[in-house]
């Protein structure tokens, strides 16, 4: 431990904290702007100067390891006149005039840090270089004018995502913020993650749907899960006078810290499906609006039970909803099918692997930030599950080595270290050689490389996705575990959309058959229906649905349900690696509409069956593939 | 000893600042209390009194030959200057053409301009002053007090006032302090 003084305020911390680590803990403000607390201290900024006794200049706090005796004064003359010097030059090196920007009174980073210092004006004046703005890309506007050099973007882009696509062109006053070689952001390696825009203290990357909609003081904040996949990032959806602002990532979160996908941060403020606003009921062949009522007494006398009767729900909707669908329908109705309408393709076999065995098998999301070697299985993280690809993609840089083995390549394969070739079917035979190598060695130069990374990590992961789950058997999946064992490796099954995990806690997983069904209950969520159960159900003479946008499914309904938006909802998601969280209602749904638990206990009411209402017993009924949290 | 004399005068800005000055309402007349108000655009008289006067106040920037010396006339005949208002303190919107250059501003104004018609040209008259580039007023003359804002709230200007008038130097910070 390390002794230190910093105003007169004597503290003790541990070795290799930074003296703005240190000041912080000892409850000293010292302002920053380069600094941000997800990456790795930089100084480039030199605004957290302190004055060190016995030190010639004045030091940056942030890339300063606190040592033993050390007395540091952040509120000297000497201090507080670099730091307004800082910033003068800071702000009179580009247009940082904050009547032309929108990132203002209150958003600025920079701006707030010259208020406080209680800065009037600054005495030089830029020399008035324009620089293009780069208005490219569908979602960022990216404005080298604004920008202070403080490569915050940058480093969140390779240290946080390992995507590496902003990095800087030329040096001193000439520097540029740019994309790959230069090329417009829109037509570069950008993943559109939105991390950099979060990120950026000025206006050098702002967001193109959010811009002049709403002030930091101006909106209200809703902290919860993302309903998107089933990682579960935290975020933070902003909204004003009941409109959807915009959404950014949790810094404080557990896992993510901030991160979040295009998926989650930008795509869901897209939306331009024209959505159902009221009960809609087919009469003599065309879907007429009708009351609540009038739709509930349809779906009565239509409906039926039993045989014949498919039941299918979004695995995008909350543990509560799909517990109670599961009550009404497979309990209480004893419906013919009960499922998703993912149909357990990410989760059957695992979940039966787990009651089988009896206990769960699979880690947390955790083991993939700190691991030397991944192997992955027939994985895509590049476009599903991506925040889990940043784990992965942003370590391979320091070394850790990423282990491809599937049957088609895709782009998250192509940054394999070692790339191995998995046929779809021989999952349990690749698995035993593998295993095999790791005892005795192979052969193979590949398997080898493969093998060699493995049993060096000290904490590999293995790492599989939704189409090994459905092709891998009873037996593929103990020779998995045995090969976890024998690699001291974490398992983690990627699944689905946000709630794959609690439908596979509830059973529902059962694959979809075209059975010749009377009738069908689909609850959608705020996904677009796939053409695959479009034409599942177009052979279904009484279908009802329920869901919150039009599509080609509610266009050949016979009962449509009007329900919320995720946005509009509070609810329960349990990740893929069973942390529990809530998702958080932002926005008031239109007049009449319902959500659809509220529509779905309607249902239940006019169909005068009584569901069993303890959705957390349910789902924590059946042995999880991995140990369910609380978060 | 008479009451502190204040003059204005605005410049190269929107006459926006000195409507905040009037925005303080009926406090105008605890001002006219304090101090003897002289020169300004919004009263008859309409340069600083030849014998000096304690404040004096300059809203807008520097674009000009004839803001120069507008500028530097109250320089010279004031013991304070202020800055008031983002056109004073660093050139504000009319700034904005310092990134394009005066030439191309006129050009796009007078000639290029949508709504002109295709006889439009560049008002060369002898009598008009040399354009320059946008400047602070500090560029020109020494400041000694910045109020920034866009402008600045009618609050900060009265208590700026009131402060001057009773010969202490008001400090510009916390809510007071707007960029725009």
């Amino acid at each position: 431990m390390i002794n230190l003084t910093i105003d007169g305020k004597t503290i003790e911390v541990q070795e290799g904290t930074t003296v703005l680590e240190a000041a912080e803990a000892a409850g000293v403000y010292v302002p920053t702007l380069c600094h941000h607390p997800q990456l790795t201290p930089y100084g480039g900024c030199r605004l957290c100067m302190v004055e060190v006794e016995g030190a010639r200049t004045l030091q940056p706090s942030c890339t300063m390891p606190a040592s033993d005796g050390m007395v540091i004064h952040t509120g000297s003359k000497k201090v507080l006149d670099a730091r307004k010097f800082v910033l003068t030059l800071i702000f009179s090196e580009r247009n940082h005039f904050c009547m032309y920007c929108q990132v203002s009174n209150g958003d600025c980073e920079l701006q707030n840090r010259a208020y406080d210092e209680g800065m009037t004006h600054w005495d030089l004046q830029p020399n008035w270089q324009p620089f293009e703005v780069d208005a490219s890309h569908p979602f960022i506007i990216l404005d080298n004018n604004r920008c202070i050099l403080c490569r915050r973007c940058v480093r969140a882009c390779g240290e946080l995502v390992g995507n590496y696509t902003l990095g800087f062109e030329e040096r001193g006053a000439d520097s540029l913020l740019v994309a790959d070689y230069n090329v417009p952001l829109g037509e570069s390696t950008c993943i559109s993650c939105g991390t950099c825009v979060q990120i950026c203290p000025t206006g050098a990357l702002i967001d193109r749907q959010s811009a002049y909609q709403g002030r930091e003081t101006e909106v209200d904040h809703h902290v919860g899960v993302c309903t998107e996949c089933s990682v579960g990032c935290q975020r933070d959806v902003l909204t004003r006078d009941n409109r959807l602002i915009r959404i950014e990532g949790e810094w404080d979160s557990d896992l993510t810290h901030g991160l979040l996908c295009d998926q989650g941060r930008f795509i869901p403020l897209e939306e331009d499906r024209s959505r159902l606003l009221t009960p809609l009921v087919r009469k003599d062949g065309n879907l007429k609006a009708a009351t609540w009522d009038e739709a509930l007494k349809a779906v009565a006398d239509g409906l039926g039970k039993g045989k014949g009767l498919a039941a299918l729900a979004s695995t995008r909707l909350p543990a509560e909803d799909l517990a109670l669908f599961k009550s009404i329908f497979s309990d209480r109705l004893d419906a013919e099918i009960v499922t998703t309408l993912e149909e357990g393709s990410a989760t059957a076999s695992l979940s039966s692997f787990a009651e089988k065995q009896g206990k769960s098998f699979e880690s947390s999301l955790d083991a993939l930030k700190e691991t030397e070697a991944v192997l992955a299985l027939e994985l895509d993280l590049v476009d599903e599950h991506q925040v889990a690809g940043f784990f992965i993609k942003r370590q391979l840089l320091t070394g850790t080595k990423l282990i491809v083995a599937d049957s088609n390549p895709n782009k998250f394969s192509e940054k394999a270290a070692v790339r191995l070739s998995l046929d779809q079917g021989s999952e349990t035979e690749f698995l035993a050689q593998l295993l095999e190598a790791v005892k005795n060695g192979s052969d193979d130069p590949d398997q080898n490389a493969a093998v060699k990374a493995l049993t060096e990590a000290e904490k590999p992961c293995v790492v599989y996705g939704e189409k090994f789950a459905q092709n891998a058997d009873e037996k593929a999946l103990e020779t998995l575990v045995k090969l976890a064992n024998a690699l001291n490796a974490s398992l983690i099954g990627v699944k689905g959309n946000a709630n794959s995990m609690a439908a596979a806690q509830l059973g529902l997983e059962s694959p979809l058959k075209a059975n010749g069904y009377k009738s069908a209950f689909v609850m959608l969520g705020d996904e677009k229906p796939s053409q695959k159960l479009v034409k599942a159900l177009e052979e279904v003479p009484f279908v009802v649905a329920q869901a919150a946008y039009g599509s080609q499914l509610t266009g050949n309904a016979d009962v449509i349900l009007p329900v919320t938006t995720w946005a509009e909802q509070s609810g329960t998601y349990l990740s893929l690696d069973g942390r529990l969280q809530k998702a958080i209602k932002a926005l008031d749904a239109p007049e009449g509409i319902l959500t659809s638990q509220e529509a779905l206990r309607k249902v239940a009411e006019v169909l005068s069956v009584e569901p069993d209402m303890d959705w957390k017993a349910a789902l924590f009924a059946r042995v999880p593939t991995v140990e369910i949290k609380e978060a | 000893m008479g009451k502190p004399k204040v003059a204005s005068d605005w410049l190269c800005g929107c006459a926006g600042c000195h409507m905040s000055l009037l925005d303080i309402d009926e406090r105008i007349l605890q001002v006219v209390e304090l101090v003897d108000l002289r020169a300004t655009p919004i009263t008859d008289l309409k340069e600083p009194d030849v014998d000096g006067v304690t404040v004096g106040i300059l809203e807008g920037g520097i674009n000009n030959t004839y803001n120069e010396e507008v500028a530097i006339r109250m320089r010279e005949r004031c013991k304070i200057l202020v800055a008031l208002g983002d056109c004073a303190v660093f050139g504000g919107v009319p700034a904005m053409r310092n990134f394009c250059g005066a030439e191309a501003a006129l050009q796009r104004a007078y000639v290029d301009a949508e709504s002109n018609d295709s006889e439009g040209k560049i008002p060369s008259s002898p009598e008009l002053a040399k354009m320059t580039r946008v400047r602070a007023v500090s560029e020109v003359v020494p400041v000694d007090l910045f109020i920034p804002g866009c402008p600045p709230d009618a609050d900060t200007i009265f208590y700026a006032l009131v402060e001057l008038a009773q010969g202490r130097i008001p400090e510009i910070k916390d809510d007071k302090l707007h960029w725009h």
